[in-house]
């Protein structure tokens, strides 16, 4: 097991850097200047030239080569160790709170007031907890669904959950998100109508972005139990003069569960990038919607930002979750790969 | 095995109630508005968007204000009391009041002026709107003096070494200091010079990119490159519990993308005047979300209404208008403005929604130079098929049956009446035929009467292109144009639609045959938008060159009398919009809001459209005048 994780941590600033730098060469080919306003005034042009040294954004070179100094953390650890402060004379005392931290993302080229990392650190959390809430409410709606549905299947009950099912996941959640606002906010006034920051006003933006989940739960939850309750070992169950509802959700989900836990894994990592179209019509302050704000704005820093950090939680989540396989399941065989 | 799934599953619902209950919303504020974009910058120096010139107009103050109920747009004083302009109006000397206060109680002086100023010259800052500070004397002097500094000081064997390059600092703001017309006599005492006669130049002292900032602060976040000697400038002090500013209110919290909170400055000089305590703005980017906000009334006021169906609300308040006709044409009798008419009319949710005319102009480009970026020759550099393609345009079908927001159809660029003592042309009207005839004279005719445009050598008029960014409804008005075109001079048209930033590269390097455009207008001068028609200038899309527009232009700037300067401006507008026709002016922008006029006042109908927010009063909640503020247009 040691040798997986040394193995995968070595892999990771590799997999981190070809990332960057495909992330990189993408985004730096997109039409545009990030500092101006395409149908604003524009500066006269020495003041454009100016901007862009001031970004790096006149060579793409050295902006790769900061940028990924500062990212990793070379640059501040260089700073400290083998620079001097000396170096950077300032203006006026500061004081520690101004300092950059290790894994500096830099300024956001849009918003340049604020710095990628405190982007992300404002963000990311909302849309962790927004999408923990949605898969939590998606286990409960769609392992309930399934489990009434696979009880009689082809029955009213069966027939009335799959058509919702089918409703979840073919009605786009801006749809959804709009009636469930106008219904619970605008007319009977029990809930906000956007933001963040009450429970109330997490459950519908959660409920949206559950029910494409719920759905799909409810569908697997369903399939599953059928063959399960066709099984002997049910058979063997009822037999032996247990109750249904102990066979149902003791011996028969157990097997169920297993599909549902399958698809967990990817569903809340979906979940947790945030939903740009739940997060736009629920104003909700996640992370969704600087995905496709950065390039349709062409912010570089923010791009490069979101997407290192990221893709490094997708690969330590992956290593946790291949040792805890491991370590659940001795049996599963765990070579480096 | 149930307790072992519950038990988890139950921690995590603790953890994420804690977690969200930690996070909570703002508390509520007296008056409450969705703006019309995110802020990007709270530096004023850096600020270009409507929104953040709002927010900073609140949080700074400059030397003078503006009266934005005042139909001349009148300057008033601010932190300057008096001001005097020396008789050949290059030297401004203003006299700055005893009593203003930054936020943590020290004066403002006149050396935050200076320094603020100093900030917006510097390529270190590469401020948008350096160009208005280059009006100073030595202003575009010294930003060239600090980039060739720059540059040499990066190529000279001083690089790298942290005493050079403060060094160079200091040099700098010695030479700015010695040439640059900034010239702070003592505290409260501030000599402007410029370099030209700038009728304008009042306005702009109110214009929030002059406002200063608290320089111990600014430079806490300011260290020098010992390698290019360049200031690095962070941007940590626009944010509380750090910022500090000498406007009406302070920032007190402002979290990204999601809501601010201003409350009253207790050290400013005018508190009495305020009419709220505290100002809050909640960021909703879905326009049907913020619709549904002012519904519930969660906000007072939306100073943008992007949905689809905001054409058919301001159809729905016609119809409530056309409901009250009698008490409305009483009102108009008496001279009542339509704000204040929806002051006085019965509640209603429809009346809510407030069309105001704006410092705008859509248009279109017409490429003006010989050859086309493919190198065929233009056709559009003869000024008469400019002028025949625009009179064969009906732009009322575009206000009503594409838009379908009644726009009020342009003939020129600036909009009437939004500039005092600023007479208008007439333009150009929509005459199919004079278009032909025109174009009959150019050598373009349409061959047996009806059919296609060609040369008297039978060549067919070039296919003609039209550039757009496939947002909004520029496409559906684009398609609208081909078709009169196509109908009126037998010419075929293709649409050329890319997306936004592509589409400004494009107008930007001259890359279009004809393309989209839009103009606002910064300051209460009709150069702010006659002067994109020079020669060179970066704004000049449509490539345009006219020595006798550039000439009537220079006069225009050395003419000392006010309404002489204005009748030539106005020769200067006719030229164009009349007989060059650079751009094609289809409608001047109108801004939908959404408010309750009875319950809240303040927000001018005045088509500059600038905001103050310190002006704002919510009306019946007994802070303040609590008396609804009339209207600007008279």
């Amino acid at each position: 097991m040691m040798t997986l994780i040394v193995r995968r941590l070595i892999q990771l600033p590799l997999i981190l850097i070809a990332i960057y730098t495909i992330t990189f060469s993408l985004a730096w080919l997109l039409p545009g200047n990030p500092l101006q306003n395409p149908e604003g005034r524009k500066p006269p042009p020495e003041v454009i030239e100016e901007m862009k040294r001031q970004y790096d954004l006149d060579s793409p070179w050295r902006f790769y080569v900061g940028y990924a100094t500062k990212a990793t953390g070379a640059a501040w650890v260089w700073d400290r160790f083998c620079g001097d402060e000396e170096a950077k004379p300032t203006l006026a005392e500061r004081t520690d709170a101004h300092r950059q931290p290790i894994f500096y993302f830099g300024p956001s080229l849009v918003y340049k007031d604020w710095s990628v990392n405190e982007i992300i650190a404002s963000s990311l959390p909302i849309s962790v907890a927004l999408g923990v809430t949605a898969i939590l409410i998606a286990l409960l709606i769609g392992l309930t669904a399934g489990i009434i549905g696979a009880l009689r299947p082809g029955s009213l009950a069966d027939l009335a959950t799959l058509s919702v099912a089918l409703v979840g996941v073919s009605l786009p959640t801006f749809v959804i998100g709009t009636i469930l606002l106008m219904v619970f906010a605008v007319w009977l006034h029990i809930a906000p109508i956007g933001g963040w920051g009450t429970l109330r006003s997490v459950i519908l933006p959660a409920v949206t972005l559950s029910l494409p989940f719920a759905a799909y739960i409810a569908r697997l939850t369903r399939l599953g139990m059928i063959e399960a309750l066709g099984e002997n070992f049910i058979r063997t169950a009822r037999a032996k003069g247990l109750p249904e509802h102990r066979v149902v959700l003791k011996h028969a989900l157990k097997v169920a569960l297993l599909p549902v836990l399958s698809y967990l894994g990817p569903a809340m990592a979906f979940a947790m990038t945030g939903s740009f179209v739940v997060e736009r019509v629920f104003a909700v302050p996640g992370i969704g919607q600087h995905f496709v704000n950065g390039v349709l704005n062409k912010d570089l820093t923010l791009i490069m930002g979101i997407v290192l950090v990221y893709a490094t939680m997708l690969i330590v989540f992956n290593l946790i979750v291949d040792v805890l396989y491991r370590w659940v399941d001795p049996r599963i065989e765990l070579t480096g790969g | 095995m149930r307790v072992k799934l519950l038990a988890p599953i139950a921690v995590l619902l603790c953890v994420l109630a804690v977690f969200i209950a930690t996070d909570p919303p703002q508390e509520p504020a007296d008056f409450t508005f969705v703006d019309r974009g995110s802020i990007q910058s709270l530096d004023p120096q850096r600020m270009t968007y409507t929104q953040d010139l709002r927010i900073g107009s609140c949080l700074y103050e400059g030397l003078l204000r503006i009266d934005n109920f005042d139909p001349q747009w009148k300057v008033i004083p601010a932190v300057a009391t008096e001001w005097e302009v020396s008789n050949d109006g290059l030297t401004y000397t203003f006299r700055l009041r005893d009593n203003a206060k930054w936020s943590n109680g020290e004066p403002v002086t006149a050396h935050d002026f200076a320094y603020s100023w100093m900030r917006a010259l510097l390529p270190d800052t590469a401020a948008d709107y350096t160009d208005l500070f280059q009006l100073i004397a030595g202003g575009s002097e010294f930003f060239q003096w600090r980039r060739d500094a720059l540059r040499s000081f990066a190529a000279s064997d001083r690089t790298g070494q942290p005493g050079e390059a403060m060094r160079l600092w200091e040099e700098t703001q010695q030479w700015f200091n010695e040439h640059v017309g900034v010239q702070p006599v003592d505290d409260h005492t501030l000599v402007v010079t410029l370099k030209a006669r700038t009728p304008y130049f009042l306005e702009l002292c109110a214009f929030t990119p002059f406002y200063p900032v608290y320089r111990p602060l600014v430079d806490q976040y300011v260290t020098i490159d010992s390698r290019t000697g360049r200031l690095n400038q962070q941007h940590g002090w626009t944010k509380p519990p750090h910022h500090v500013g000498n406007g009406p209110f302070v920032l007190k919290t402002w979290r990204f993308k999601r809501d601010m909170r201003l409350e009253v400055n207790p050290h400013y000089w005018d508190k009495g005047s305020l009419n709220v305590r505290s100002i809050a703005t909640v960021e909703i980017d879905d326009p049907n979300t913020a619709v549904l906000a002012f519904q519930t009334g969660a906000v007072d006021w939306l100073s943008s209404v992007g949905v689809d169906y905001k054409a058919d609300m301001i159809a729905a308040k016609q119809r409530f208008y056309d409901e009250h006709r009698a008490e409305v044409d009483r009102l108009r009798a008496e001279g009542k403005q339509w704000i204040e008419i929806d002051q006085l009319l019965p509640p209603d949710p429809r009346k809510d929604i407030h069309a105001f005319p704006a410092f705008g102009t859509y248009f279109y480009n017409f490429n003006c130079g010989e050859h086309l970026p493919d190198g065929r020759l233009n056709p559009f550099h003869d000024a008469r098929v400019r002028r025949a393609f625009a009179l064969a345009v009906d732009k009322r079908r575009i206000v009503e049956g594409v838009t379908r927001m009644r726009e009020p159809v342009a003939r020129t660029f600036i909009p009437p009446g939004s500039l005092g003592g600023y007479a208008s042309p007439d333009g150009l009207g929509c005459d199919p035929a004079a278009a032909l005839a025109l174009l009959a004279e150019a050598g373009w005719r349409r061959q047996g009467g009806t059919g296609p445009l060609a040369s008297e050598a039978g060549e067919r008029f070039i296919v003609v292109e039209i550039l757009y960014n496939t947002d909004g409804t520029h496409e559906d008005i684009a398609v609208d144009i081909k078709n009169q075109w196509e109908a009126a001079l037998g010419v075929q048209v293709e649409l050329r639609g890319k997306e936004v930033k592509v589409y400004g590269d494009d107008l930007d390097n001259h890359n279009f045959m004809i393309g989209r455009g839009s103009w606002y207008g910064d300051y209460g001068d009709p150069t702010t938008f006659l002067d994109k028609f020079r020669t060179g200038n970066g704004n000049n899309d449509a490539a345009f060159s006219n020595p006798a527009f550039d000439a009537l232009m220079d006069r225009a700037g050395d003419e000392r009398d006010p309404q002489r300067r204005m009748d030539l401006l106005s020769e200067a507008e006719r030229m164009v919009m009349e007989e060059q026709l650079p751009i094609l002016p289809l409608f001047h922008y109108i801004e939908p809001y959404m408010f309750r006029a009875d319950h809240v006042t303040g927000i001018t109908d005045h088509p500059r459209q600038v905001h103050l927010l310190y002006r704002i009063d919510i009306l019946g909640d007994g802070i303040g005048r609590d008396e609804p503020l009339g209207s600007a247009l008279r």
